[in-house]
C-alpha cells in the first residue's frame, strides 16, 4: 500500500465520505488512488480557496471533520486564507497537500512553497511526512488533533516521492478522547445566587462542542437574561423569552446595556472578542466575571475572571442546571428589566408597506426570517449584509448561521454553502451575499451547476462596498475611498451563464414573491436584490470606542456634524 | 519581525519550555512568542533525545503567564516552566538584542 492509499485507509476509518480539493502535480498520486475509491466523494471546486471555505461549511454545517485537499505550491497558498478562516473559528479541519519530492526540497524547485513554514500561525498543528510508513499515525494525530478539544485545523504536507511510497500496512493505535475530572461548581453557584443582576454570555463554543441541548436546558432552568455573540446567534432557539440578541459593535442596544447592568457575567463558549466588548476597559465593568471554557488560554486573556471553569462544556452546564432547578434564582424584577429594554431596544425594522418604495436590508432579511422555514440554513458573506441577518434573521440553531466570525473572510458564503449543502443534502442553503463579497469566488457557481446543487443565492447589490463606506462616512468624514462599485456585472446573466437562473428585483412588492420563488425552484436560483447606496447598519460602535457608545439613526446626523467640526 | 521600541524597564523573564524534536519545532516556538508581544534577547537549545530543552531570555511587557498558556496549547510543547520573577532590561543588553 503506498502513502496515498493510506490516507484513503484513513479516510475509511473515520468515515469520512465526502473532501473538496483541487488537483495539480505533487498530488497526483492521492488523485490516482481515488479514481478506485467509491466510498469518497471528492468534490472539485474552481479554486483551491473554494476547497477549503466549502469544507469550512461543511464542519459548521454538520459538526464533522471538513476535509481539503490541494497540491504543492500555488494551490496550497490558495489554501490559506480558507484554513486562517477556519482556525480564527475553530472549525475542525484537515487538510492535505502534497510537496515536491523530498530531494527537491530546498531547491527551489517548480511549485515549490515551505508550506510547513507559511501556515504555523493558522493552524493547531501541522506535519511534514518524511516517510510512508509515519501516515497512519499522523492521519490519526491529526484527525483528533482537529476534532477535540477547542477544534481547530491540522495540516499535513506530503512530498510526492513519499505520497508514492510503499510501505507495510501496520495496525493503527486507536485514539482515545481527551477526558477531564469535572471542575467544583460550589463557587459558581453561590456567585449566581449572590448576584442580583446576572447574564448569560455565550459563543461559538457551545455548537463546537456540540452541547446545544445542555445550554438551552441551562438556560431554561436558570432563566437568566442572556446575550450572545456573532457566532453564538441560535444557542437559545428563537423562541427562548430572554434572548436579548447579539451584544457589541453592531448588536441591540439591549444587549449593550444589560451587559454595562450586570453585576455578573457568566461567560460560556466565547473568548471576549473585541468586535462584542467594544473597549475593554469600559465593558462589564459592574460585573463579577465567571468564564467556562475548553480553552485554558482563553481564561484571563483579556479579562480576567473572579471564577474560571475548564473543562466538557456540556458536563458543567448540566451540573448547574442540576443544582440550580432544585434552588432556582430569584431574579424577576431583573428578568422584567431586560425584558423592557429588549422591548425598546431590540433590533427592530420597519416593513415598508408602501409596494413601490425600494427595498431595504433589513425589511428584506425579516421577511426572508418568516418565509423560510427553521430548519433553514444561512450562509452569509461579510459586510453590511452578514450584520443584517445577525440582526433580523431569527435563527433556531447555531449551525444554522454560517459566518466568518474571527477572520471576517469576504467570499466565504458562496463556497461554505456549497459544504452545507453536501452535509445537509435536504436542506434549504441560502447563500446571502454582497456585490463585493460575490465576486470574491464567483467561479463557485461552476461548482454548483457540475454538482447541480439546489443552493439559493441573494446578492444585495448596493453598487458599492457598503461596510467600508458607512466607517467612511462616519468615521472619516465622508470621504469616500475606492469603495464604487457601479460597474459591476449584470449578475442575472452572470448566473445565467452558469445555467443558473435568476431573477432580479429592485421593489417592496416584489420581495415575498421573489424569495418564493427561489425557494420553489428545484434547483439552484439567484435573486439579485437592488438596495439603496447610502444604506447603514444601525447601531454600530466606532471600532475601538466603548459599546456605551452606540450611534443609531437619529444619533447620525449629529455624529457627522461633530466629525466636520 | 514587528518593530518595538523597547523601554529601559521593559520586564524581562526567563522561560523554560521542553518540546517534541520534529521539523519546524523552535520555528513554531518563536512565532508563538513574537505573535503574543515578546522579544527574544537570548535562547539556548539543547537536544535531549527526541525532545529539545529550550531556555528563552524573553522582553515584553504582556503578561508572560498569557504567552505561557499560549505555547502549552501547541501540540509538541510538553512542559513550560517560568523559573524566575521579571527584571528592567539594562541598556547595554538592549543593545545586544537578538531578534527572530
Amino acid at each position: 500500500m503506498n502513502g496515498a492509499e493510506q490516507i484513503l485507509n484513513a479516510f475509511h476509518r473515520h468515515s469520512i465520505d465526502t473532501v473538496f480539493g483541487y488537483p495539480g502535480g505533487c498530488i497526483m498520486p492521492l488523485y490516482d488512488a481515488l479514481v478506485d475509491d467509491v466510498s469518497v466523494e471528492h468534490v472539485l471546486c474552481r479554486h483551491e480557496q473554494g476547497c477549503a471555505l466549502a469544507a469550512d461549511g461543511y464542519a459548521r454545517a454538520s459538526g464533522r471533520l471538513g476535509v481539503c485537499i490541494a497540491t504543492s505550491g500555488p494551490g496550497a497558498t490558495n489554501l490559506i486564507t480558507g484554513v486562517a478562516n477556519a482556525h480564527r473559528d475553530s472549525i475542525p479541519m484537515l487538510v492535505i497537500t502534497g510537496q515536491v519530492p523530498s530531494g527537491l526540497i530546498g531547491t527551489d524547485a517548480f511549485q515549490e512553497t515551505d508550506v510547513l513554514g507559511m501556515t504555523l500561525g493558522i493552524v493547531k498543528h501541522s506535519y511534514l511526512v518524511t516517510d510512508a510508513a509515519d501516515i497512519p499515525d499522523v492521519m490519526e494525530q491529526a484527525i483528533a488533533l482537529a476534532t477535540s478539544g477547542r477544534p481547530g485545523p491540522v495540516w499535513i504536507d506530503i512530498p510526492k516521492d513519499v505520497l508514492l511510497q510503499t510501505s507495510r500496512a501496520r495496525a493503527t493505535p486507536e485514539s482515545s478522547p481527551e477526558s477531564c475530572t469535572p471542575p467544583d461548581l460550589s463557587d459558581a453557584i453561590a456567585m449566581l445566587h449572590a448576584a442580583r443582576r446576572p447574564l448569560l454570555y455565550s459563543g461559538g463554543g457551545i455548537s463546537l462542542a456540540h452541547c446545544e441541548d445542555s445550554f438551552r436546558r441551562f438556560a431554561q432552568v436558570s432563566a437568566l437574561p442572556a446575550v450572545v455573540t456573532l457566532k453564538g446567534i441560535g444557542n437559545a432557539g428563537k423562541h427562548h423569552p430572554d434572548n436579548l440578541g447579539m451584544l457589541g459593535m453592531h448588536g441591540s442596544r439591549a444587549a449593550n446595556r444589560a451587559v454595562e447592568e450586570c453585576d455578573l457575567l457568566l461567560v460560556v463558549g466565547a473568548r471576549l472578542d473585541d468586535r462584542a466588548t467594544g473597549k475593554l476597559d469600559e465593558f462589564a465593568t459592574n460585573a463579577r466575571i465567571i468564564h467556562i471554557d475548553a480553552d485554558a488560554a482563553e481564561i484571563n486573556k483579556l479579562r480576567t475572571a473572579d471564577l474560571s471553569l475548564r473543562g466538557e462544556l456540556s458536563r458543567i452546564l448540566d451540573g448547574l442546571a442540576d443544582t440550580l432547578s432544585a434552588r432556582p434564582l430569584m431574579i424577576n424584577d431583573w428578568r422584567q428589566q431586560c425584558r423592557q429594554w429588549h422591548t425598546t431596544g431590540g433590533f427592530s425594522a420597519a416593513d415598508n408597506d408602501e409596494p413601490l418604495s425600494p427595498i431595504t436590508g433589513p425589511a428584506f432579511i425579516r421577511q426572508l426570517s418568516r418565509i423560510t422555514s427553521d430548519q433553514t440554513v444561512i450562509a452569509c458573506d461579510v459586510g453590511q449584509h452578514q450584520m443584517w441577518v445577525a440582526q433580523h434573521y431569527e435563527f433556531d440553531h447555531p449551525r444554522h448561521h454560517l459566518t466568518s466570525g474571527g477572520l471576517g473572510t469576504m467570499g466565504f458564503g458562496l463556497p461554505a454553502a456549497i459544504g452545507a449543502q453536501f452535509a445537509a443534502r435536504h436542506s434549504t442553503v441560502i447563500n446571502v451575499t454582497g456585490d463585493g463579497s460575490f465576486m470574491m469566488n464567483a467561479q463557485e457557481l461552476a461548482t454548483i451547476r457540475r454538482y447541480r446543487l439546489p443552493v439559493k443565492i441573494i446578492v444585495m447589490d448596493n453598487q458599492c462596498l457598503g461596510m467600508v463606506r458607512q466607517q467612511q462616512e462616519l468615521f472619516y468624514n465622508n470621504r469616500e475611498s475606492q469603495i464604487n462599485l457601479d460597474d459591476n456585472p449584470d449578475f442575472v446573466a452572470m448566473a445565467r451563464a452558469f445555467d443558473i437562473p435568476a431573477l432580479h428585483i429592485e421593489r417592496t412588492d416584489q420581495v415575498r414573491r421573489g424569495i418564493q420563488t427561489i425557494l420553489a425552484y428545484d434547483g439552484p436560483m439567484l435573486l439579485h436584490v437592488a438596495i439603496s447606496r447610502e444604506e447603514n447598519v444601525w447601531p454600530i460602535v466606532k471600532p475601538g470606542a466603548s459599546n456605551l457608545e452606540m450611534i443609531d439613526e437619529s444619533r447620525a446626523s449629529h455624529h457627522r456634524k461633530e466629525q466636520i467640526a | 519581525m514587528t518593530f518595538q521600541k523597547q523601554g529601559a524597564s521593559t520586564p524581562r523573564f526567563t522561560l523554560n519550555c521542553r518540546m517534541a524534536y520534529e521539523a519546524a519545532a523552535l520555528e513554531r516556538l518563536c512565532q508563538v512568542v513574537r505573535i503574543r508581544g515578546f522579544r527574544v534577547a537570548r535562547m539556548a537549545v539543547e537536544r535531549v533525545d527526541d525532545q529539545l530543552d529550550i531556555q528563552l531570555i524573553l522582553e515584553g511587557t504582556r503578561s508572560i503567564e498569557m504567552l505561557k498558556s499560549q505555547l502549552e496549547k501547541l501540540h509538541t510543547v510538553a512542559e513550560v516552566t517560568l523559573p524566575r520573577q521579571p527584571e528592567a532590561v539594562g541598556e547595554r543588553e538592549r543593545a545586544t538584542l537578538a531578534s527572530v
